[in-house]
């Protein structure tokens, strides 16, 4: 019948078109799969067709349609041998479409709770070791972006919203590799803001400087910040002799 | 097997058969009457009947009979007869005209296909529609339905369609609006209150005096509200009568009972810690004694409007956010009202943590950079409502939808955190333009990417299709015809550095034009003028005295070189000018939100541009040059000559224009001071997006000479009159729009008619525009305008006079989409003659194209 070999001719499109990554013909084996998954749907090809469509879609990049194909392959068989695959692929869509830290992380976000779900559902999965990677470096990307935004107040000099934002980027994100940044860059905002405030509160912020410089120093002894560090105590201790 | 009935008998069920018009099958009728072959029933019985009574509540049959047919001892064949509701097929309802109209008529009554049609469907719909109607203002609205069975092809029965057919008949109209029990206000007044409900008057043809009932009730409650704001808080309707005096009209009569007038007794304030009794007294501005007017005493407590003074916005500026104001009245006596404010002032608020979200081009720091918002900042109103106006400012967010959203405000910590979600706009304008104009064909191409990313261009992720997303403007501008090219290209950030909005920008642009020779109608390129010009600028916003201050310089070079080029533009066909200039501005701009249709805040600008004054130090006596035989007409062998070439001697020579007037504007010298200042005020609001809006404008310029003897160039002139759009610029003239005249028709009065029309040196121009909203959505802003206007230009102060202006009225269009930029059409009627011309301008025809005002 006329959709048997529109099947099979999309199938064989498919595979030379994964193959070669030739995607006028992944193109055209979407056009047809599209065509024949209402005849399909509750036959046993059925399963195939709606993963290779869901597949093609994420072979061809297009990780807003692929991530809602594979979660409905999931749904309508939730036993195939392929539900790790396209559980896998779904999360990885998102990651894939998660754009670059200074914009809206909906999709980070997004990416990482898939691939979380990913890898409680599959923890010994084949692709678990990948979804670890994606996952971290999803992390990574939220990190930097409120970083990012914490180092920006420090830059326009608005010192008590970056230490704010320090403080609450400490908070949230244990074991960031911006940890040592923040903390250096935080204490370094209340020096700042000491030093540029009205005589009768200098003092108290000078100590709080001083006390965040000390809180550095006690986590990274040995920084990349602590010549500056050992600087600005330094400035600290003479100024505070003044008072 | 039930209970028996009267003189009922016992019998065993035999067969069971069902008849009737039914599409279902026999078997599954059975099913619902949960009988089967071989039960034992009384018949009459209970049983029975409720099996009736199931098959009944189940909708789908509107007949029901059982029979025996045969009665074996006692077994006993039973027939069930049913009729089957019909099912609807399609409604159609006639006699009204909109479409959605006719949609809604089918939603709200449930029309939709396969629905059961039973005599209860056909009731209440007929019902509901008249009384929609009727509610409507339609009194003598009906509705008939006609069902009708439909067979179709493929021979499903038992369909309907269901014809409706709506008479809405006309709309009753009020009469007379009669009042009793007013002693305070006469009816007149209280008609007026009415904003809806009007009875009928001749001569007010445009608003219709119809009933709509829903109209009616607001327009009572604004009666009762016009009397709270005087005082009459006890005023109430306490009856209303609709009389329908015939088919077409009715009459209303409302009894008012007005109550007595109370007054302001004693103000206490209970719970106030931050602000002192006197503090808040200056923000409530009222006392004892005052007229009690609820609204307006609701309005100073409770009122959250940012741009007016109450007791809950003070402390909602100064952080907090939690606090609860609330208006007790303890005690009325006489007519007066004693009160107290009871105020919780809860914990201070602090912010917590500022998210933006939805930025999906314009990169964090672009955005961070604008909020007013800080973390561990304290909360305070004025600074979201001022953020969502910065944001809309920006242009790549639809300012439409801005809204700030809290997060866990915690009372108790006295903590909360700030979302502002951000929809991007297309903030790319693309300018492609194809003409005939000028004795050829000319091409336009501007490209212009107002959220540009300069570091994008060298990440190949970043272009999509251009990279984007840093909040600079580059602009692309390429202009071609047979007789001339040209480019230019400009580019600005608006913060360098990051540091602070100290906006950098810079400028290139190129001209070449060649003569073009009219009687062989082609380019002649051996002869041209080129025009090079840069400039380099710095803005910067100030914080004192306010945040809408900005200051701006900018150093700029331009080189005019002519290539035996006589056109009478420049008195020398030969030469070069060259134009270094520092400018010097400060504007102020707080106009909100929504830059495209601003509703409120003014727009100054003063300018300064100077040249350096050359004359002081380089020693040239601009004034005896003619008496220089350097600058005299000479033959070609050196000889001087008067202007027929004859030989003249020394005592009789003639100075040589062109040499004189090279060496006059070859580094030009001039300073030139512009004010310009941009007033919105809303007028009147019909709802969200509907202002209408007042915008008043005035403008002023000058320039002048260091040195009167090098007289002031022909350069940098105004030009007044016309669309206001800016040619191809080629000696840095300002053209200046005058609606209503043609373009840069309006030369100075007092100049002697045989003058050089090289523009004026002074100009004045005054304007008012109304402006209202057709629609504001992100796709396309449209708005309409009227305006009138008014503006001269003068060759000197002696002749300046602000009144001697020519004035003009009209009225046009504004499209702005964010792909295109602004276009508009204006129709605009010049009441003063131009100079040289009889009689008024009269009507003119202006397309505006990109201009942003």
């Amino acid at each position: 019948k006329d959709s048997a070999v529109k099947y099979q001719m999309a199938e064989k499109l498919y595979t030379e078109g994964k193959a070669e990554e030739d995607k006028s013909k992944l193109r055209k084996a979407l056009r047809l799969f599209e065509q024949i998954i209402p005849e399909f749907r509750g036959k046993p090809q059925g399963q195939r067709v709606v993963f290779l469509l869901a597949d093609t879609y994420f072979l061809l990049g297009d990780y807003f349609l692929s991530p809602f194909e594979f979660e409905r392959f999931n749904q309508l068989y939730p036993d195939s041998d392929k539900a790790e695959e396209a559980k896998f692929k779904e999360a990885a869509s998102y990651y894939y479409r998660s754009p670059r830290f200074n914009l809206d992380q909906t999709d980070t976000d997004k990416a990482i709770e898939e691939l979380q779900t990913y890898l409680n559902t599959y923890p010994e999965g084949e692709n678990a070791e990948l979804a670890n990677t994606m996952a971290t470096e999803l992390r990574i990307k939220l990190e930097k972006k409120a970083y990012e935004i914490a180092k920006q107040y420090h830059h326009t000099e608005y010192y008590k919203a970056a230490i704010a934002a320090f403080n609450n980027f400490l908070a949230d994100y244990p074991g960031s590799p911006f940890r040592e940044a923040a903390y250096y860059y935080r204490a370094e905002s209340a020096y700042l803001l000491a030093i540029n405030s009205v005589p009768y509160l200098m003092e108290t912020r000078l100590n709080e400087a001083k006390e965040l410089y000390s809180t550095y120093n006690k986590y990274y002894p040995e920084g990349e910040y602590s010549a500056q560090t050992a600087d600005y105590s330094a400035d600290i201790d003479t100024r505070l002799q003044n008072f | 097997q039930g209970l028996p009935l009267g003189d009922s008998k016992k019998y065993v069920i035999g067969d069971i058969k069902v008849t009737g018009t039914t599409t279902y099958s026999e078997k599954i009728v059975v099913g619902f009457t949960k009988l089967k072959e071989g039960d034992e029933i009384y018949i009459p019985g209970d049983k029975l009947s409720k099996v009736i009574k199931d098959l009944w509540d189940t909708g789908l049959f509107s007949d029901i009979n059982f029979y025996i047919t045969n009665v074996e001892g006692n077994v006993a064949d039973l027939e069930l007869e049913i009729k089957e509701v019909p099912v609807l097929n399609q409604a159609r309802i006639t006699g009204v005209k909109k479409k959605t109209e006719t949609e809604d008529l089918i939603d709200e009554n449930n029309l939709k296909p396969g629905v059961k049609v039973t005599e209860n469907l056909i009731t209440t719909t007929k019902n509901y529609i008249e009384s929609k109607y009727s509610k409507e203002g339609y009194f003598n609205a009906s509705a008939n339905i006609d069902v009708r069975p439909f067979t179709d092809t493929t021979g499903v029965k038992n369909r309907v369609n269901m014809i409706v057919n709506v008479d809405k008949g006309d709309r009753v109209k009020i009469d007379e609006i009669k009042f009793t029990g007013n002693e305070q206000f006469p009816d007149a007044k209280l008609r007026r209150n009415m904003k809806k409900t009007k009875q009928k008057n001749p001569i007010r043809f445009w608003k219709r005096s119809k009933y709509v009932e829903n109209e009616f009730e607001n327009d009572k409650l604004s009666i009762i509200e016009k009397y709270k704001e005087s005082g009459f808080r006890d005023a109430r309707i306490t009856s209303d009568t609709l009389i329908i005096k015939n088919a077409e009209e009715i009459a209303l009569e409302l009894t008012i009972e007005e109550g007595s007038q109370y007054v302001i007794g004693e103000i206490d304030y209970l719970g106030n810690t931050v602000y002192t009794d006197d503090q808040l007294n200056r923000v409530l501005g009222l006392k004892k004694g005052d007229i009690y007017n609820g609204v307006l005493i609701d309005e100073r407590i409770q009122g959250r409007d940012p741009s007016k003074q109450s007791v809950s916005n003070i402390y909602q500026n100064n952080g907090y956010l939690f606090s609860n104001i609330d208006l007790v009245e303890t005690n009325v006596y006489n007519d007066t009202i004693d009160f107290e404010i009871r105020i919780v002032e809860g914990k201070e608020a602090y912010f917590d943590e500022i998210f933006v979200t939805g930025n999906d081009k314009t990169k964090d720091h672009v955005i961070y950079r604008e909020l007013l918002t800080k973390p561990g900042q304290k909360y305070s109103q004025e600074a979201v409502v001022g953020t969502i106006r910065e944001l809309g400012r920006l242009g790549y967010f639809d300012a439409e939808q801005l809204e700030p959203e809290f997060i866990d405000p915690n009372p108790q910590t006295g903590t909360l955190s700030l979302e502002y979600p951000v929809v991007e706009a297309g903030a790319s304008q693309i300018e492609l333009q194809g003409g005939y104009g000028g004795g050829g064909f000319i091409g336009t191409l501007g490209l212009s990417f107002n959220n540009f990313s300069v570091q994008g261009l060298f990440d190949k992720d970043a272009y999509d299709p251009i990279p984007m997303g840093d909040g600079q403007t580059l602009s692309l501008r390429a202009q071609a015809s047979t007789y001339y090219q040209t480019y230019s290209l400009s580019f600005r950030e608006p913060w360098l550095g990051g540091k602070r909005p100290v906006s950098f920008s810079t400028s290139f642009s190129y001209t070449r034009q060649f003569l073009f020779d009219y009687i062989n109608r082609r380019a002649d390129k051996t002869r041209s003028f080129d025009i090079l010009g840069v400039s380099i600028g710095l803005a910067k916003r100030l914080q004192e005295p306010d945040q809408f201050m900005t200051i701006s310089n900018q150093i700029g070079f331009q080189r005019y070189d002519l290539n035996n080029y006589n056109t009478g533009l420049f008195t020398f066909g030969d030469g070069f000018s060259n134009n270094l200039y520092y400018q010097f501005g400060i504007s102020r701009d707080n106009t909100r939100i929504n830059p495209i249709f601003p509703t409120g805040g003014s727009l100054f600008n003063i300018t300064a541009k100077f040249t350096p004054p050359y004359s002081l130090w380089n020693g040239i006596d601009y004034g005896n040059l003619e008496n220089n035989p350097d600058y005299q007409l000479k033959d070609d062998n050196g000889n001087l000559v008067d202007y027929n070439g004859n030989r003249v001697s020394p005592e009789n020579s003639v100075p040589d224009t062109e040499k004189v007037d090279q060496k006059k504007y070859n580094w030009l010298e001039f300073y030139k001071i512009k004010f310009a200042g941009t007033w919105y005020t809303t007028l009147a609001n019909f709802g969200p997006s509907k202002d209408l809006v007042l915008k008043t404008s005035a403008e002023y310029g000058f320039l002048g000479a260091y040195n009167s003897e090098r007289g002031i160039p022909p350069f940098e002139r105004f030009y007044v009159g016309g669309d206001g759009l800016g040619q191809y610029s080629l000696d840095g003239r300002e053209t200046i729009q005058l609606r209503g005249y043609e373009n840069q028709s309006i030369i100075p009065l007092d100049r002697p008619s045989n003058a050089r029309d090289d523009g004026a040196t002074i100009y004045n121009k005054y304007s008012m525009e109304l402006r209202f909203p057709i629609t504001l959505k992100q796709a396309a802003s449209i708005y309409m305008l009227t305006f009138a206007e008014a503006g001269a230009s003068y060759d000197n102060f002696r002749d300046y006079n602000p009144f001697q202006v020519n004035r003009s009225a009209g009225a046009g269009l504004r499209i702005f989409m964010p792909t295109f930029g602004l276009l508009g059409i204006d129709f605009g009627y010049g009441f003063d003659p131009v100079v040289g011309q009889q009689g008024p301008s009269g009507w003119q025809t202006h397309f505006i194209i990109g201009q942003q005002f």
